[in-house]
């Protein structure tokens, strides 16, 4: 508050003058001998309290008078934190850069960009007339902002229709572009408004600090105005949602996972008794609570079984906080479908375990299996309608007629899925005629590593040496459970012919010790094959009674029908573009975000599709060229991680960084500020106070 | 007539001229009123019994019943009235050429003067504190200057004691009589008006001229004021203004307290202002008398 008359509060010591008469009048009352005294004191009592409130409120009223008075006769001015011109000599062409990134919707009533908004309006109010301005609301992708002007209408219009984003922001590129913006204006000063909740990664100190290209090429350093949108708030409490893993969970069956999500705490108080949450859908499946140190990390794992198999949305959720965006991760899986399996049995038997298909029916009969099978002999099996099965599983079958070979060829060719596995009923030059077109490869003979039954066959006997862990089928097999698929024992198994030089039409998973194929698999048509090339009974293996063998199977069978999701679970990170592996029969149409805004989309020319930049997080579908959902290809978005780290910058970095003498934090300037006359209200006050005294002494 | 105002009679050097020139005033207003007092008055017949006065045998009486009468005149029963005047501090207080208790004096030296003047006997009690006075009450012309001559020496002082006055009176009074007070009736214990008018149901007539000053009544007071007590020792600083309301609330309270009171006594009651005409004090309760003999 600043007066134009100062001298004038001298006045103001007339507001004492109340206080001294009631405390130094000693003038004494006129003495009066009263017949009806009694008559007095009983007033003067029944009227005390009255009075005493009264006389107070006469005081009060009185001491405003006389305070109020030369108070606005001394002309005092409020005087609004307007820092612009403090580091300003002359006018100077001004750019002022709006921070809105996803920390500024952090909220404590008002979100920090309502603040921030509000402190931009002000900052174009306090300019001078003489002033350009431009306004850049600083987000992941800013542009180029126009050259200063003095249309403060069109400014106002920029700061009222802009908006926070979900993504985080480069401070740094956007000062520049301010910076290269004021160059365009011919007014010698150059200044720069950086309002924003200044938090540490905002901001890359290790980058030149903005210049601005004189005239003559000199480079000229701008004043910098930082306006803290969090009011110099120490520390800006929060905790996010920084990571989530979705595994199977393999214990719960083959349908269910677990959802492995990582919470951070920014604040230095712990957190505790945090409700976490995992929603599929609109529905809420697990619910757990958590407690997280300060200034620490905490891992909590929710688990949950689906019922139906298909692409599938959800989201982890905890107890928002005032920065909400980050206290949801929005996700996408595949859950295998159910299948229909046709398994021809080539060598049923009626001891049950001596049965080719013991013991891949018992572990596709697994509770959760998502495969429903029908198990027949050969002579049955190739009678069967093969467009009615999405996987046919040959078990040590002896080569199908060469009707029912073109059959199996046509199944797989339109999508169906084709399991091989070899045993003594299979001829290899009869296979390789028949059915050559597709096997993944060529069969050539059968190699024994050991009789079964030697005695040291167990030691003999061949393992598995290379496992591609990388694809689908085997991801799971990690840490113990890759154990159990690596002890099994191979007595003999087909060796396979090689492929032909330069064609990479098929592709080997597993191995045995000696390099030689164990499984392999092609894509033939719209259809996958798997060839493995030993036994699914012990006749020439021991895999079948080991622990891998279930769910390698159920996987082999999830793979072959295409339910087996194949890709790395899709996340695209927002504020960042992400690619789509569109097919060629299904080309991506339009993306579409939570909110219903279409994204724009580029393709590729191997076929894919870049999407993006992502707006927001959430579940985004993607659709094809007649705007029906592509399933397969909805993708989830979330939020940079390091943006609910909301830990502020010290100013005197801020400062160091920009240059001590141009930078202004707070208001001090005596010239240009804002100002808010005072005095009339003043006046106002002492004119009700004059009123009321008035009432009170006719009272 | 218009002489007998209070600035008037307060040139009139003491008691007997005042109620001289009160009286004076009553009478002149007597004759223009078509009631005229009569003071011997025949009242009824007694059969006549050894001792009774010859003269007042009826022989018209005799003529026609053949027995002897005697008829009985009113004046027979001389009237005894007791003026009694509170000599009290507060009777003192006058914001006007007359004090409470000049007014007072002065009614009741003009009733004394009226009544011995129609031959009834009017004695005098003067209440000063717990102090009390008395002339007995004697119809005797020579009496009457006893009386005013006892007036003149009454002096205010001490408290107001309707109390000791009504227990005073009730043990002195042995015959119904005319009781007169002549108060401002400022006496804080709230039985103490009742214990007075308590004298009416004992047969007497009982009279209560409430003197008081204007300045009470309309509490004109502007400045800062000490109020000191003219009894004992209470004092009090005041705004007068601020308490004025309440004040003029209070007293009009206890003025209506104590018109209610003595009618409920049927009790004679008089307000009297010490600004008022006196003459016209008396004849509005002569009148009202007459109006209630009725």
């Amino acid at each position: 508050m600043t007066f134009a008359h100062p001298w004038m509060l001298l006045g103001a010591l007339a507001a004492l003058i109340p206080l001294l008469i009631h405390l130094f009048d000693r003038r004494r009352p006129r003495p009066h001998p009263f017949g009806a005294i009694s008559f007095v004191l009983r007033s003067q009592r029944r009227t005390a309290s009255r009075l005493r409130l009264k006389r107070l409120l006469l005081y009060l009223l009185r001491t405003t008078i006389l305070l109020a008075l030369p108070v606005a006769l001394a002309r005092p001015e409020l005087r609004r934190a307007s820092q612009i011109a403090a580091a300003s000599r002359g006018p100077a062409a001004t750019s002022i850069i709006l921070d809105a990134s996803v920390s500024m919707r952090y909220t404590d009533g008002t979100s920090l960009f309502e603040k921030g908004r509000e402190q931009a309006r002000e900052t174009l109010r306090d300019l001078m007339p003489d002033e350009p301005a431009n306004v850049i609301v600083c987000g992941r992708s800013s542009s180029s902002p126009p050259s200063p002007t003095f249309d403060r209408s069109q400014l106002r219009a920029i700061i009222d229709a802009a908006a926070p984003t979900f993504a985080g922001t480069d401070l740094n590129r956007c000062l520049d572009l301010g910076a290269h913006s004021l160059e365009e204006s011919s007014v010698s000063g150059k200044r720069l408004v950086i309002i924003s909740d200044l938090t540490a990664n905002s901001f890359r100190l290790s980058l030149p600090p903005p210049m601005v290209t004189g005239p003559k090429g000199e480079k000229i350093r701008p004043d910098v105005v930082i306006r803290d949108a969090a009011s110099g708030r120490q520390t800006l409490p929060n905790h996010g949602l920084v990571d989530l893993k979705i595994e199977p969970a393999l214990q719960l069956g083959p349908r269910a996972f677990q959802f492995s999500f990582t919470v951070r705490n920014f604040s230095p108080d712990p957190v505790k008794d945090l409700e976490a949450s995992l929603k599929v859908g609109d529905q809420v499946v697990a619910k757990g609570f958590m407690d997280i140190p300060p200034n620490g990390a905490a891992q909590k794992t929710l688990r949950h079984r689906f019922n139906a198999g298909g692409v599938l949305t959800g989201e982890v959720l905890i107890t928002p906080d005032n920065l909400s965006p980050d206290d949801r991760l929005p996700f996408v899986i595949t859950v295998p479908k159910d299948l229909r399996a046709l398994v021809i049995n080539g060598e049923p038997s009626t001891v049950r375990y001596r049965d080719e298909a013991f013991f891949v029916e018992a572990a596709l009969n697994a509770p959760g299996s998502p495969v429903r099978q029908t198990v027949k002999d050969p002579e049955a099996g190739f009678r069967e309608p093969f467009d009615q099965y999405e996987l046919i599983m040959l078990l040590n079958v002896t080569v199908p007629t060469p009707e029912v070979s073109r059959q199996l060829v046509d199944f797989v060719s339109k999508g169906g899925g084709l399991f091989v596995s070899l045993g003594d009923h299979v001829d290899p030059e009869l296979y390789n005629k028949y059915l050559g077109d597709v096997l993944p490869r060529p069969l050539r003979l059968v190699r024994t590593s050991v009789a079964p039954e030697e005695p040291d066959a167990d030691r003999k006997a061949a393992k598995l040496g290379k496992i591609v862990t990388e694809h689908p089928i085997f991801s799971l097999f990690t840490g113990r459970a890759r154990e159990g698929l690596m002890s099994a024992r191979f007595y003999r198994y087909m060796l396979l012919e090689a492929e032909a030089s330069g064609t990479t039409s098929s592709e080997v998973l597993a191995t045995y010790e000696d390099g030689a194929p164990a499984i392999a698999i092609a894509r033939r048509g719209q259809g996958r094959v798997l060839l493995y090339t030993s036994t699914v009974d012990r006749d020439w293996s021991d895999f079948p009674i080991r622990t891998s063998f279930l769910p390698l199977m159920q996987r082999f069978s999830a793979f072959l029908c295409g339910s087996l999701e194949e890709r790395e679970e899709l996340r695209g990170r927002v504020g960042e573009p992400i690619v789509l592996a569109a097919k060629a029969q299904e080309p991506v149409g339009a993306v579409r975000s939570p909110s219903g805004a279409e994204l724009p989309t580029r393709a590729q020319e191997d076929g894919s599709v870049i999407v993006g930049p992502l707006e927001e997080p959430g579940i985004h579908q993607v659709l094809d060229a007649s705007g029906r959902p592509i399933p397969a290809l909805t993708f989830a978005a979330v939020i940079d991680p390091s943006e609910s780290d909301l830990t502020r910058i010290n100013p005197d970095e801020l400062s160091a960084y920009f240059g001590q003498e141009g930078v202004v934090k707070g208001a001090s300037d005596t010239q240009q500020q804002h100002r808010v006359p005072f005095w009339s209200w003043l006046i106002v006050a002492a004119a009700m106070a004059f009123f009321f005294e008035g009432v009170l002494l006719r009272k | 007539m218009e002489l007998l105002n209070a600035q008037t009679l307060s040139k009139l050097a003491g008691v007997k001229l005042r109620a001289r020139a009160v009286v004076d005033g009553v009478l002149s207003g007597l004759h223009k009123s078509p009631h005229q007092g009569q003071s011997v008055e025949f009242a009824e017949h007694k059969e006549y019994a050894p001792g009774d006065e010859i003269r007042h045998l009826d022989w018209k009486a005799f003529g026609k019943f053949d027995k002897y009468y005697i008829k009985r005149f009113e004046h027979e029963t001389n009237l005894q009235a007791i003026m009694v005047l509170d000599g009290s501090a507060s009777m003192a207080y006058q914001s006007g050429p007359l004090s409470k208790l000049d007014v007072a004096k002065t009614l009741a030296g003009a009733l004394a003067y009226l009544l011995v003047r129609q031959q009834d006997a009017a004695g005098l009690a003067v209440v000063t504190g717990e102090r009390f006075s008395d002339l007995p009450a004697r119809s005797a012309a020579g009496h009457l200057r006893v009386v005013l001559d006892e007036l003149e020496g009454v002096g205010a002082r001490g408290t107001t004691d309707l109390f000791g006055a009504a227990d005073h009176l009730a043990e002195r009074i042995s015959r119904r009589s005319l009781i007169a007070v002549f108060s401002d009736l400022f006496d804080d214990r709230p039985e103490a008006l009742k214990r007075i008018l308590q004298l009416r149901a004992r047969k007497n007539d009982l009279v209560v001229f409430q003197i008081i000053d204007p300045a009470e009544i309309t509490f004109p007071f502007d400045d800062h004021t000490l109020f000191l007590s003219m009894e004992d020792e209470r004092r009090i600083e005041v705004n007068p203004r601020e308490i004025k309301k309440s004040y003029l609330e209070e007293f009009a309270t206890f003025l209506e307290a104590v018109r209610s009171t003595c009618a409920e006594a049927d009790v004679d009651y008089e307000l009297v202002r010490t600004d008022e005409r006196l003459d016209a004090v008396l004849l509005r309760f002569l009148a009202r008398r007459q109006e209630r003999r009725r």
